[in-house]
């Protein structure tokens, strides 16, 4: 259960000197994450029961600054970190840096309940490092009001009817002309690669890496300087939000000042929360003459080499994800996609009630895990290439010379690269 | 005079312009949420005034972790200064009064060291610390800010203007030196210590890339972390953020405020005569 | 008293002091400069970390943006502060609060008022609010390449400038009427009083003045690391943030070893520099 800690501080002061954090059970692991505290509390209480004496501290740490607090944290070989979220693209990476814990010892659980995709996507060099998690995809949520409001025909949720990006960005100019909205359109993750490697995968220009082992940049080529650009457009017209943080984009779907908002599925818990809000689901857009693409792919679970309690972090981290009741717990305390089999049967009946009226989320979901979906690359520099990316991304976004933002940009990855 | 009035005039614009922001985030923190951002759009008075005054922000900060972190920075803070100043003050005593060989080196050599921007080796000081486990503890957030050169330097010049014949009368009394330090120079050093404090008191107190690296536990984040991270959480919750302000900023506040003359008076006057 | 008796004494009272400063302050700079030798992967030393950074086009950009920066926030902090502590050296009503107001501002860590000023300079926010207000048009601030910078030059002078005046204005208070006296006689303008009496008097505050604020603002980090993260294109990579970033973000501690060495070397010479430039003009 996560705790308020006001009692602490009184009991710190009096020995304050020579205090190091306070146990409260015999053993107290430590996990960190990006998700909030709810996500987790239902699991952790059951885990906590089952399990006297152990007790699990949870700390969310905001997205932005997660890469660093690893870094700084297990990098450093701090015992304070037992457990922690690990996205699966960067696996390789942390895996070879020596941040995960050799996984192999539970291999036989994690094939039972994970595919063969799954069990790569928390792999290094054959062996396991995480615990598959989640996985996940993405959908193209509407404003129906809006929509009917300028006349447009609501698009459909059947992935064999996708919107082309033209046919989209026709809609959004439509929706920004004949009604007040300010935006016809916008990525919820802005400027992240996650989101946007589909476009540039759908024009078959590749993941930006290249090379046997995924360290060589390839983005400075004249496809990518095309997606990039009408990337770029999008903002420059104003059809899309300038200055307005990831953060804040749900809220502004939830207001009625975007029309169209692309996505995760998790977004439906939160917009089915908004009161007066009328949406609809659809399959993201491809360019036409490409390949659907989509993104998936999201967090693992990994333990720290260097965890202060090693037999409890794993069994905590397998109860999460390879537990079937530690999952199931999870997963219904969230809208994210479980990994686990058996988890997952439960989630889409739960999913179909959710998404009630807005679209066949289940169906999509099906269709783009079985058929678009393109993980990210799985590189030992994969977190320096997603954290280069992202800020060329965002200089894109403001403005910025397409061509000399990617070529800098790739040299700096080369750059950085090969310290590796 | 219409000279002394132009005069007046500006100084008085120039001041409210530069506290404008912060009634801007004293207003923020005690109006409804959603109202911070409906007045924005268009400037008017309303921007900063608030049409309706609530201390839900505040009720709602207290409720969550960033209590603790208030507490983290006082405690942090308030430590640094005990024993910053007697770390710092005792240095100074024997820079001042004791005549030793290589004196003015070591404080030539302290001062200088001192110099050394401390978030320059925040880096490798917080690898140093962590390979003695003191990450995530108030010893690791309190140590690099109890020895400061410019307070060691300011009680120096203090002590250097305190007149010879008291001390020489209290070693012919035979006083030791500690006894001459602890009952003749510091009860003398009222303003000296004052300022000195301050220093200290700010330094800990603002310091934002240290307790990022040493501390980032919940338990013991301190507030000038916890600020920052509210912007970045899922939800940004503006009143949160408002209130938050007001108190990080508040407190430092009125302590300055109440001692302002203590900062600049001791060290402009150790610079003007010698 | 024997000498040996007053070294032990001596020793007694430094030793805290010393003790900080040679394991908080030195220690660490000789670990950053040992371990700035040692290449990734390598098991010796070597200039390799030295020569990445100094070749690496976003290092040279940092050095860059942090010439630029300081070349123009230190001539205009200690400029303004000055004219404010002439402004405000003067009795009227009230004065002590004038003067506390501008003040204020440091008492706000850097860190909140970073935040702060984050939310006033969204586009949406207060300062285009007023831009719009009297029709000009609004600007981008921290999403602009070229503005950025000054976005962050404004957030630092705001607060610093009334804690710099302070000292100024102290130093002011402590200049003897009768000089000013004697020039008067002479038939000097206020111009002249400022430069031959004001000025020369002002020695030692300005000095202290200018190199605080120097050293203060090589440090400058909390702004970066949480409004620009180093951009737009790298227009705000202060040397703290770069640092930071190689460290933690790039996972690159040897370069940022590198990077520490450099900034703490420049940072010493710059100041001692300073120290002997005010000295020698003594009269």
């Amino acid at each position: 259960m996560y705790r308020t800690k006001l009692a602490l501080p009184f009991v710190a002061a009096a020995m304050a000197a020579t205090m190091t954090t306070a146990a409260h059970a015999d053993t107290t692991l430590n996990f960190v994450g990006t998700e909030s505290p709810t996500t987790w509390e239902n699991v952790i209480a059951a885990f906590e029961a089952a399990n006297p004496g152990v007790a699990v501290e949870y700390q969310q740490i905001p997205f932005a600054n997660f890469n660093a607090q690893i870094e700084a944290r297990v990098g450093s070989q701090d015992p304070t970190i037992d457990v922690y979220q690990a996205d699966t693209p960067r696996v390789p990476a942390l895996a070879s840096r020596g941040y995960l814990q050799d996984m192999s010892s539970l291999g036989d659980r994690i094939a039972e309940v994970a595919t063969a995709t799954e069990q790569s996507a928390v792999s290094y060099d054959g062996t396991f490092y995480a615990l598959p998690l989640w996985t996940g995809t993405q959908l193209l949520y509407y404003n129906r009001d809006l929509f009917d409001q300028a006349g447009i025909p609501h698009p459909s949720d059947d992935p064999a009817e996708r919107m082309t990006w033209s046919e989209t960005l026709e809609i959004a100019r439509t929706l920004q002309e004949k009604t007040d909205v300010e935006f016809g359109f916008t990525f919820h993750q802005v400027d992240r690669y996650f989101q946007l490697q589909p476009l540039f995968e759908s024009r078959g220009e590749g993941s930006g890496l290249t090379g046997d082992d995924l360290m060589t940049p390839a983005i400075s080529g004249e496809g990518w300087v095309d997606v990039a650009t009408w990337y770029q457009e999008l903002f420059e017209s104003g059809l899309a939000p300038r200055g307005v943080s990831v953060n804040q984009m749900p809220d502004l779907f939830i207001n009625g000042q975007v029309g169209m908002l692309y996505g995760g599925l998790p977004q439906i818990r939160r917009f089915n929360g908004a009161e007066g809000l009328n949406y609809g689901i659809a399959p993201v857009p491809y360019f036409e003459g490409g390949e659907e693409v989509t993104s998936t792919g999201s967090w693992a679970i990994g333990v720290s080499p260097h965890a202060a309690n090693p037999e409890e972090a794993m069994a905590f981290a397998a109860f999460l994800t390879l537990d079937a009741e530690g999952s199931r717990l999870v997963s219904e305390s969230t809208s994210a996609v479980p990994v686990n089999a058996e988890t997952y049967e439960a989630y889409r009946g739960r999913l179909a009630d959710m998404a009630g009226g807005i679209g066949d989320a289940a169906a999509i979901l099906t269709f783009e895990i079985q058929n678009t979906a393109v993980p990210r690359p799985r590189s030992r520099g994969y977190v320096r290439f997603e954290e280069i990316m992202n800020q060329a991304f965002s200089d894109i976004r403001n403005g910025s010379d397409v061509a000399d933002t990617l070529s800098a940009a790739e040299r700096r990855l080369n750059s950085t690269l090969s310290r590796l | 005079m219409s000279a002394r009035l132009v005069r007046s005039a500006s100084i008085v614009t120039v001041a409210l312009l530069f506290f404008l922001p912060l009634w801007w985030v004293v207003a923020s923190a005690l109006r409804p949420e959603n109202d911070i951002f409906r007045f924005l759009s268009e400037i008017s008075i309303w921007t900063i005034v608030p049409n309706e005054l609530t201390l839900q922000n505040l009720i709602d900060l207290w409720q969550s972790d960033f209590a603790l972190a208030i507490f983290n920075s006082i405690f942090v803070s308030a430590m640094t200064v005990a024993i910053g100043l007697l770390v710092c003050s005792s240095a100074a005593f024997a820079l001042a009064t004791i005549e030793f060989p290589g004196r003015n080196l070591v404080f030539t050599v302290m001062v200088i060291s001192f110099l050394i921007p401390f978030d320059a080796i925040a880096l490798p000081l917080f690898n140093i610390l962590r390979g003695y486990n003191l990450q995530n503890t108030y010893i690791g957030l309190i140590l690099p800010g109890i020895g400061n050169g410019l307070a060691v330097f300011l009680l120096r010049q203090f002590f250097l203007n305190i007149p010879k014949e008291i001390r020489e009368a209290a070693l012919v009394d035979g006083l030791s030196h500690f006894a001459i330090f602890w009952r003749i120079y510091l009860p003398l050093s009222g303003h000296a210590l004052m300022s000195a404090g301050l220093i200290l008191f700010i330094f800990q107190w603002q310091a934002y890339l240290w307790p990022l690296l040493i501390a980032p536990a919940p338990d013991y984040k301190v507030a000038a972390v916890a600020i920052a991270q509210f912007a970045t959480t899922w939800e940004v919750r503006y009143g949160l953020i408002f209130a938050a302000a007001m108190f990080i900023s508040g407190i430092p506040m009125v302590i300055m405020i109440v001692f302002q003359r203590y900062i600049a008076a001791s060290v402009a006057s150790t610079g003007g005569k010698e | 008293m024997s000498p040996r008796h007053t070294y032990l004494v001596a020793s007694a009272f430094l030793a805290p002091a010393f003790l900080a400063v040679v394991l908080l302050r030195l220690w660490p700079a000789a670990l950053s400069v040992e371990r700035s030798l040692v290449a990734p992967n390598a098991t010796s030393y070597s200039l390799e970390n030295y020569t990445y950074i100094f070749s690496d086009p976003v290092f040279q950009n940092s050095m860059l943006v942090t010439l630029k920066f300081l070349l123009i926030v230190n001539p205009l902090q200690v400029a303004v502060a000055l004219g404010l502590a002439l402004l405000v050296n003067t009795k009227m009503p009230g004065i002590g609060v004038w003067r506390s107001l501008i003040f204020l501002p440091i008492a706000i860590p850097p860190s909140v008022s970073a935040t702060i000023w984050g939310v006033a300079y969204r586009p949406d926010g207060p300062l285009n609010a007023m831009l719009t207000s009297i029709g000009l048009e609004p600007m981008r601030f921290l999403t602009s390449p070229d503005q950025a910078l000054f976005a962050i030059i404004m957030i630092v002078s705001w607060v610093g400038v009334g804690y710099w005046m302070t000292f100024l204005l102290a130093g002011l208070q402590d200049i003897p009427k009768s000089l000013y006296e004697a020039v008067e006689i002479d038939g000097a303008n206020a111009f002249q009083r400022f430069r031959y009496v004001t000025l020369p008097q002002l020695r030692r505050p300005l000095t202290f003045v200018l190199v605080a604020n120097t050293v203060a603002n090589f440090l400058v980090f909390a702004p970066v690391q949480i409004l620009t993260k180093g951009g737009p294109q790298g227009s705000t990579d202060l040397i703290m943030f770069q640092i930071y970033d190689r460290a933690f973000t790039m996972g690159d501690t040897p370069s940022a070893y590198a990077a520490t060495v450099v900034l703490v070397s420049i940072v010493l010479v710059v100041v001692i520099l300073q120290f002997r430039m005010m000295e020698r003009s003594e009269p």
